[in-house]
């Protein structure tokens, strides 16, 4: 398969790259936005999980009207720097780096939190659900330390199997809570936005950054679990009639006659964790392991184990099973 | 019914469960091994067999099994009772159980303590449990009756990847905690002041660049090793961990797996890791690779387990399979490369071929005409003869058998051949058979009663000779018994033969890539007009030009039957016949399965080994009737293992090119090679198949996109099917005639996989797996489901028409017969036979060839298929059935199925939709004195789905698909007969029931999480005689209509309508609910929690009145459900 067909197969990914947007999740913010207006009279936003930075970049264009608004960046991973983008390096889920944050809004809340959280998947499913459920928990936990009352509140949640716990989470703090899924989020993604809106705290409730936030569990309500007594809240898809089908696979032509050049993804990820690796790999340095080496025949029989020298440098083997993008 | 009654009635329960094994646990000879929230208890004998004892069922409620710790037992005697902590997710709960003498009975279970946290590890520690939580904190937990004795954070709260707790006394409790930042933190949860204020951690160690996900202590030597998304694991110097402000060392940084490592251990001697690139790696402390294990499938090894005594490794990984491997340290006892020493002054001339006659004996030809013998019990080389005709040019083959047969042959540039007997050599005996260079050799046996040597000399000849031996021994005769001719080419020589049993025809292979039959005694075809005809060098062109003159000279009889060019341009490497097939490999990377009927040969299924794997040389039977391929990876000869998965041999033998042999005997196995002008041998002890490797087999290593249930075989009582997975909960006479369902599954991991499901044993059985798929399998349809030998002559068993479809818009057709066999573990035998495909690229690629179009791939997907059939009842009615394909292109594709499924030709289109179609699903209406109407409905990513009449659609003349602008594009399919916006986005399952007033209900499910119901009345329009010639359109319209907005909190996979009052759907977000139609909007009854997630397909059938309905969910796993009618 050629490089084209990333193309072929993702228009949103396409489309990202010939804009310039560092990531094809821009388009969902956007849509999201065309929904709900949610930027409308935001001066300060903040962007949890904000790595390779496309988010940011929206941010950035539309925050702060007139006048040049304040976002804030957060993420694991290094992010290439961004105009008018204060950016943080750490884990949203930690003390340190939620007390960071929030000094950056002391006197003067944000209007607006967005957190496009995902962890790196593992594949196991209830670990990334439960994961995935803490840095939402995480960033609504530094969200009621940062938002103005009625400000709002979006982030990216796993529909699986406990969703809607968090549901009810989330709508003890906000007047609105709502599922949103964007046209370029792909139907086969069980990934979806929570959209909070008219942040409400209950009376008397005093943030503590100290205790993490903690799903809740279906203990106290069987009907939770088993009835029919879920909290299921209502479901938007956001984007237009004319928005491209992230599922459908498109010709490189697009119907709207612009001829189609390839081009090269706009922001490749920073020292990523398998970098070492890769080039480990590339360079054919991967410990291999111990295969039978050549000794005389005698030696076979008297020992009861052949004898080895061991290589630690293998040679330079064709490179087909892992796509190391470095 | 009331409504208490509803909301009880039908109850699902689940039967069968198959997800990845995320714990596994050694404890003396058993294994103990999670599966989803069941625990199966495992005994392990001696010889690394692998007995299932007894399931525990439903420990961990809807969580999944993480992990076990068992209750060290002061008096050490855990071989009665022990005492297991079982947890997973937010879940702990403890259980004691008693398996003396093999009967495993469980005596006590606590109550499932939910925490607040994840659990990440978990330690006994005097009769409480220590755990270890999510975001950095600790707790003591008094399991039995279910209390928290202590909780205690640390001053660093954040999300962990991983932790580790050491120690046996809440005192010395010692966590090392892997944070989301990498960083190990170790700390005391006891060094608390009593208010419980947060611990601050003592030390804080970095070095992964990546989260790190699994970790362990050896206490004896004061290690620590951890496993990272960095793809490295380390190993630490830490010394006695339980001592604050000891020093931490780095002293081994092991880079070996290709993706993220996911389990590590340590061992005394050893360091076990695996991961996402399915391997499990063997590391010294040091950190050198002793053993690496390669077999799981798909995304990764997830648990790991060890057992010291008997130094076996045991995995299982995200396919669901368990494994068990052997720790030899640096290789295999009796395995390895030797060199034979050849060179030597006495020995004059440079080796040029090699043979090997059993696995004892090689033989090996220098440029000399020198032939040598080296038998490894004597170990020293032997001059057999020296014959310098053989100088310039020669080939060595050794007869087949376990000994070679005592022969071997060699042949020339000059068309001359010798046989030799290789105990006398002497007795060697000369043939000159071409007048040119013999191009190759090769053998063929029959039982012990038939030896055949054949030889292809120039033109394509091939000189069939018969050896057989004076009963003294002493002497043996060669008598040429016939010439055949090979199909012209330019290397037109053949490379291969063997007998097709009972032994009538030879089967060969030649350069050509062609595999052909000739009849093995052609004498015995002496009837004029009947078997193969006699070619003469003048009708056949390129014959030899050898005998001079041009008249018409007989020189071969060519092939009765022949598959031209199967292995494509390589060539044919190895034909094989067993078990009633014809097994042909080559260098095109495949291998094939072929049968002969009526004198034809006739490919049933193309295989492809290892990746990487593009030169197969040959296949080997095992005596326990798995197959081994031989082939080489590179400059490697690999012996890898289809079963398993596995390289069971790599030898650096610097590829195929070289003079190479191998032989396989009980005793041994053995590869000899040409290297550095020497011999060298590579043997293992005790043939060439490890012995139980499998503990317990893999289904699909990636997800499960399609399910679908073909049909029931009944097995009489004769079949009686041991129940292994309840044998206590057995009631005498539940045996009864076995039901066994037999389903198929569709995955990403690009197979599609036969499964048995017996009703009775709760078990699963994969009979077979489809392999012909270059990317993922994405859906599955069936037709002309049948018994075997047909309704006439019906036999017990099953046979259907298979089609499957998936990415890159590829599409397969097979046929499946499945027959009862008491030699099988699932008491079934499962026959495929591959028939037809189509990939949409291809068939692109030839139209834009023909009319000039500039239409590109899209890289479409198939995302659904549905048979549309109009007479199901009457089959070989008309030109075949259509499958619909829903496309990701935005396409609805019609294709016709001719021939039972051997032609599989594209006929319509319609891009109606304009979005990623999702479903299409097919009904039949019937209406008194009308004719039975085929209706298609299609449904898209935008909500809507249209209904399509395509009952005329194959009539001569019909007007329902407008003819396409050029032939031979497909037609198109014109306007739907009605569409209907049922849901605001992606439709994700569909389904119809016909109703007894005469209409249909629809019902869809969506990503939203709605449901939308509603009857479709088809009406047809009044008979208008004027007009009888002009095709009458059915009109569809909706009768009532209705929405449930909110019934999951996921998207909808899996919809049934059961009855016209009850209704089933699954979804994403793990629940199985029952909704009740009827009275207008359907109402919710009750719902069920299910362990797969991301259920992507769903199927349902009835069974019988006794045991009710199955309900198959298939996502990441499979889980069976069932439930009372
Ligand atoms: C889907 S990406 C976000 C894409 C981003 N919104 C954009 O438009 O470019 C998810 C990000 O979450 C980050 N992440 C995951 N866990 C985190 C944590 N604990 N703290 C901070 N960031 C985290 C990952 O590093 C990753 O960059």
């Amino acid at each position: 398969m050629g490089r084209t067909s990333k193309d072929k197969r993702d228009v949103y990914y396409r489309l990202a790259k010939e804009k310039g947007w560092r990531a094809r999740s821009a388009f969902k913010l956007l849509q999201l936005d065309e929904e709900f207006q949610l930027f409308k009279g935001v001066k300060r936003a903040v962007d949890l999980c904000a790595a390779p930075g496309s988010w940011s970049q929206v941010l950035s264009q539309k925050v702060g009207g007139q006048s040049s608004g304040q976002v804030v960046a957060v993420d694991l991973q290094a992010m290439a720097p961004l105009p008018g983008v204060i950016q943080i390096q750490g884990d949203i889920t930690q003390l340190s780096t939620a007390k960071e944050i929030i000094q950056h809004f002391e006197g003067c809340p944000a209007d607006l939190v967005v957190c496009d959280g995902a962890p790196d998947v593992t594949g196991l499913h209830d670990v990334d659900e439960y994961m995935q459920a803490q840095l939402l928990l995480a960033a609504l936990n530094i969200a009621t330390h940062v938002l103005k009352p009625g400000g709002c509140f979006v982030a990216k949640i796993f529909r699986g199997r406990d969703v809607t716990l968090l549901y009810s989470q989330l709508r003890i703090f906000f007047s609105s809570v709502l599922c949103a899924k964007p046209k370029s989020s792909r139907n086969s993604s069980i990934e979806a936005f929570a959209v909070c809106q008219g942040y409400d705290p209950p009376e008397g409730f005093i943030p503590d950054l100290t205790r993490p936030l903690m799903n809740h569990s279906y203990e106290t309500d069987f009907n939770q679990l088993h009835g029919p007594a879920r909290v299921i809240v209502p479901f938007v898809t956001c984007g237009d009639l004319s928005a491209y089908d992230s599922d459908r696979t498109y010709s490189l032509d697009l119907d709207n006659g612009s001829e189609y050049k390839y081009t090269p993804p706009t922001q490749p990820p920073i020292a990523p964790p398998y970098q070492e690796a890769c080039r480990l790999k590339k360079n054919g340095q991967l410990a291999k392991e111990f295969l039978p080496q050549e000794c005389s025949i005698d030696r076979v029989d008297k020992l009861s184990q052949p004898l080895a020298i061991h290589t630690l440098l293998a040679p330079k083997v064709e490179d087909n099973e892992i796509n190391c993008s470095s | 019914m009331d409504a208490f009654g509803d909301y009880v009635w039908p109850r699902a329960t689940s039967e069968l469960i198959l997800l990845p094994v995320t714990g596994l646990e050694c404890v003396g000879d058993r294994l103990l091994a999670g599966e989803g929230p069941d625990l199966l208890v495992y005994n392990l004998d001696f010889g690394g067999h692998l007995r299932m004892v007894k399931r525990v069922q439903n420990l961990l409620g809807h969580y999944l099994i993480h992990g076990f710790r068992v209750q060290p037992e002061p008096k050490g005697d855990l071989d009665s009772e022990a005492m297991i902590a079982v947890f997973g997710s937010k879940g702990l709960r403890v259980v004691k159980i008693s398996w003396g003498q093999s009967h495993l009975r469980e005596l006590w279970r606590s109550g499932l303590w939910n925490m607040s946290d994840w659990i990440w590890d978990a330690r006994w520690l005097e009769g409480n449990v220590a755990l270890a939580l999510g975001h950095n904190s600790v707790v003591l937990y008094d399991p039995v009756i279910g209390c928290m004795l202590q909780d205690v954070p640390c001053t660093d709260r954040c999300t962990l990847s991983s932790a580790c707790l050491i120690g046996d006394t809440w005192k010395e409790l010692t966590i090392v905690a892997g944070a989301v930042s990498n960083e190990l933190l170790v700390w005391y949860p006891a060094t608390a002041l009593p208010d419980n204020k947060p611990v601050a951690p003592d030390r804080r160690v970095s070095g992964h660049v990546g989260v790190i996900f699994s970790m362990s202590y050896l206490e004896s030597k004061g290690l620590l090793a951890t496993a990272s998304e960095d793809r490295s694991v380390r190993i630490w110097k830490v010394g006695d961990l339980r001592v604050p402000g000891g020093r931490v060392q780095n002293i081994g940084h092991c880079f070996g797996h290709s993706a993220r490592v996911w389990q590590v251990k340590l061992l005394e001697n050893y360091l076990i890791s695996a991961g996402e690139d399915c391997v499990c790696l063997v590391w010294s402390h040091e950190g050198e690779i002793l053993q690496a294990f390669r077999g799981h499938q798909g995304r990764g090894i997830r648990a790991i387990a060890a057992h010291e005594r008997q130094t076996w490794v045991i995995t299982g990984g995200d396919d669901s399979g368990i494994r068990l491997w052997h720790l030899v340290g640096r290789g295999y006892p009796g395995l390895g490369v030797s060199s034979l020493s050849f060179k030597s002054p006495s020995r004059p001339g440079a080796l040029k071929a090699v043979t090997l006659a059993g696995s004892w004996r090689v033989l090996a030809v220098t440029d000399v005409g020198g032939l040598y013998l080296y038998d490894l019990e004597v170990k020293c080389w032997e001059q057999l003869l020296e014959d310098n005709r053989f100088q310039s040019y020669c080939l060595l083959e050794a007869a087949p058998g376990p000994e070679g047969f005592g022969l071997c042959a060699l042949a020339n540039g000059e068309g001359l051949v010798k046989v030799v007997p290789i105990n006398t050599p002497t007795a060697a005996v000369d043939q000159n058979l071409f007048q040119g260079k013999v191009h190759s050799l090769s053998w063929a046996l029959r039982g012990y009663e038939e030896l055949l040597l054949l030889a292809s000399g120039p033109g394509g000849v091939v000189a069939c000779l018969e050896i057989s031996a004076a009963p003294t021994g002493k002497a043996i005769f060669v008598k040429e018994r016939c010439r055949y001719l090979l199909p012209p080419s330019k290397q037109r020589w053949h490379t291969c033969s063997a007998f097709l049993p009972p032994g009538d025809f030879l089967v060969c292979g030649d350069r050509r890539g062609s595999v052909l039959l000739f009849p093995a005694r052609p004498c015995l075809f002496k009837k004029p007009g009947v078997g193969p005809k006699a070619i003469t060098a003048a009708e056949a062109p390129q014959a030899g030009s050898s005998s001079g003159g041009s008249e018409s000279v007989v020189t071969g009889l060519g092939p009765v039957s022949s598959l031209h060019s199967l292995h494509g341009k390589q060539g044919v490497t190895s034909v094989t016949c067993h078990g009633g097939y014809v097994y042909s490999t080559g260098r095109d990377g495949s291998y094939y399965q072929l049968f002969v009927h009526g004198g034809r040969l006739q490919p049933v299924l193309r295989q492809k080994a290892c990746r990487g794997m593009n030169w197969i040389a040959g296949l080997r039977m095992a005596p326990d009737g798995s197959m081994v391929v031989l082939g080489f990876h590179a400059n490697e000869f690999v012996v890898w293992s289809p079963r398993s998965h596995e390289k069971l041999h790599i030898v650096n033998c610097g590829g195929g090119h070289r003079s190479w042999a191998f032989s396989d005997t009980e005793a041994a196995m053995a590869f000899a090679y040409l290297k550095d002008g020497d011999v060298m041998l590579y043997r293992a002890l005790g043939g060439c198949i490890r012995p139980n490797v499998i503990l317990r087999e893999g289904l699909h290593g990636r997800e499960i996109t399609c399910v679908k249930r073909v049909g029931t075989v009944t097995l009489g009582p004769e079949f009686e099917v041991p129940n292994l997975e309840h044998p206590d909960s057995l009631e005498p006479g539940s045996e009864g005639p076995g039901l066994i369902d037999i389903v198929i599954t569709g995955s990403e991991d690009t197979t599609v996989c036969v499964l048995a499901l017996p009703t009775t044993t709760g078990a699963a059985h994969a009979l077979t797996a489809v392999c012909n798929h270059i990317s993922s399998v994405r859906a599955l349809a069936v037709w002309g489901v049948g018994t075997p030998g047909g309704p006439q002559d019906s036999h017990p068993g099953l046979t259907a028409q298979v089609v499957s479809a998936g990415g890159r818009a590829e599409m397969h057709c097979f046929s499946l017969m499945i027959t009862p066999d008491a030699s099988t573990p699932s008491r079934l035998a499962c026959h495929i036979m591959h028939l037809s495909s189509h990939r949409l690229d291809e068939y692109w690629d030839r139209q834009r060839n023909r009319h000039r179009m500039i239409k590109v791939d899209p890289e479409t997907r198939y995302m659904s298929l549905a048979i549309c059939e109009l007479d199901s009842d009457r089959p070989g009615l008309g030109p075949g059935p259509l499958v619909a394909a829903a496309c990701s292109d935005g396409a609805v594709r019609l294709f016709l199925l001719q021939d039972s499924g051997r032609i599989l030709h594209l006929l319509a289109e319609t891009f109606h939709h304009k979005r990623c179609v999702l479903k299409v699903h097919s009904f039949t209406h019937e209406a008194p004195n009308q004719r039975r109407r085929l209706i298609l409905c299609s449904a898209a990513t935008d909500g809507s789905i249209a209904f399509w009449d395509l009952t005329t659609a194959m009539d001569r003349g019909s007007t329902t698909l407008e003819p396409p602008a050029h032939p031979g594009l497909p037609y198109q399919m014109g306007t739907p007969c009605l569409t209907v916006q049922a849901h605001s986005c992606g439709v994700n399952s569909l389904h119809t029931l016909p109703t007894p007033e005469g209409h249909h209900l629809v019902a869809s499910g969506s990503e939203d999480g709605s449901l939308h119901v509603f009857t479709l009345a088809v009406k047809m329009p009044e008979l208008e005689e004027a007009d009888g010639e002009a095709e009458l359109v059915p009109q569809l319209c909706v009768l009532d209509e209705y929405s449930v907005p909110c019934a999951h909190a996921a998207h909808v996979t899996g919809i049934k309508i059961l009855s016209p009052k009850l209704m089933v759907s699954a979804s994403i977000d793990q629940r199985l609910t029952f909704w009740r139609l009827g009275n207008g909007e359907p109402t919710f009854m009750n719902s069920t929690v299910y362990h797969v997630p991301d259920v992507a397909d769903m199927d349902c059938w009835p069974v019988n009145p006794e045991f009710g309905h199955r309900c198959a969910l298939a996502g990441q796993g499979l889980e069976v459900y069932n439930w009372y009618d």
